[in-house]
């Protein structure tokens, strides 16, 4: 019954609309991100407190993207966004090597949550632009991504800046999510 | 009391979880292999092969086989990525490794990247299914003239096969499940992830 309701809603959503999470540590790139997609412009930004939300249309897809502010005292917040998410972005600033250890455990938090147990999961090793980014192989090892085997996940990296990256990451979500995902 | 049978009724009504682990080198066609596994047993339509992009991580499919369900955990083959292979090995019960029988100028690289994976204790005693893909080419080689070309030693008693098979136009497909299915129900390491998962359960409950 579980299984023929959800293969209903996959259906529905794989060719319509996707609800998509931006999560990551404060100062990450999520918003930057959020308005390249949307708009394709770098825009300035603040730092979020509370969230952004924008619709992005992409391959027959209309991805509503949630951008949630990313500091220590507004995370545990996060969970409120988290029913009937179809897929998690998770935004990483490469650069910032002192606190990849923050960003693995959040984002382990993050998967051992019941309401996002069917997201499919999009890491964005971002802010490549600057010197001394890890690369896609560095970051996966120190998120220790490997350890994510119910679900299906990939890795990009991405300058937000740049624009570069983030659109194949959107053909990934869609390519994943109309096959029928996690 | 109730956890007794709980535990008993479980065991005797749920369906077994198979993990098959698909390895390769990039180019070798595992995507293109888990989305047929995906059309050909599941009601899913699985991706066509123009819309496959390189693997960067891990794509999962699952199907249902007689009284079993099939966990397929696909990893991206770039030599950069061959690392986290190793990290999925302790959980698979089989192992399939794709070939592209139709590029001869990369058996090499295939074969060293496989016996990498064969030495290592993770994967003891795993069955290997060894697919020569991609049959559709007409300048394919044959699952013989690839045993021939690998010429692997030290399988060490290991269960293996090779099979032709074409993961575009599903030449292969069921072949390769049916003897994957035979060979994981009777194997020691299916007897041996067992147990080691009913000792963990059997402390949580």
């Amino acid at each position: 019954m579980g299984i023929f309701f959800s293969k209903m809603f996959s259906s529905v959503f794989g060719n319509k609309e996707a609800r998509i999470l931006v999560l990551g540590l404060d100062n990450a790139g999520k918003t930057t991100i959020l308005y390249r997609l949307q708009m394709g412009e770098v825009v300035s930004t603040i730092p979020t407190i509370g969230f952004n939300v924008e619709t992005v249309q992409y391959n027959n897809i209309k991805f509503q993207v949630w951008d949630l502010g990313g500091q220590t005292s507004i995370r545990p917040y996060w969970r409120c966004y988290f029913p009937n998410t179809q897929a998690i972005i998770y935004v990483v600033d490469s650069s910032d090597t002192d606190r990849l250890m923050i960003a693995k455990d959040e984002f382990h938090a993050i998967l051992e949550e019941e309401e996002l147990r069917g997201a499919v999961v999009l890491i964005f090793a971002n802010k490549q632009d600057l010197p001394g980014a890890l690369d896609d192989a560095a970051v996966t090892e120190a998120l220790e991504l490997h350890k994510i085997k119910n679900r299906q996940w990939t890795i990009f990296k991405t300058s937000a800046i740049k624009g570069e990256g983030l659109f194949e990451g959107l053909d990934w979500l869609s390519n994943t999510l109309k096959s029928g995902g996690g | 009391m109730f956890s007794l049978f709980y535990g008993l009724w479980k065991y005797m009504f749920s369906k077994t979880e198979f993990h098959v682990l698909i390895l390769g080198i990039d180019k070798a066609g595992k995507t293109t292999l888990l989305e047929k596994l995906k059309s050909v047993y599941s009601n899913l339509e699985g991706l066509p092969p123009d819309r496959i992009v390189p693997t960067v991580g891990l794509n999962i499919g699952r199907i249902e086989v007689e009284n079993s369900k099939l966990v397929f955990w696909d990893l991206g083959g770039q030599p950069g990525l061959r690392t986290i292979w190793e990290k999925y090995f302790e959980e698979a019960h089989a192992l399939i490794y794709v070939i592209d029988a139709a590029c001869p100028s990369r058996f090499e690289d295939a074969k060293s990247a496989l016996e990498k994976v064969l030495r290592h204790d993770d994967l003891q005693g795993a069955p290997l299914l060894i697919l020569a893909n991609k049959q559709d080419l007409p300048d394919s080689v044959s699952a013989d003239e690839l045993d021939q070309y690998l010429d692997l030693k030290k399988l060490d008693g290991r269960v293996y096969m090779f099979e032709a098979v074409s993961a575009y136009d599903g030449m292969g497909i069921k072949e390769s499940v049916e003897w994957l299915m035979a060979v994981m129900e009777r194997s020691k390491r299916t007897e041996m992830i067992r147990a080691r998962a009913g000792v963990t359960t059997g402390r949580g409950a």
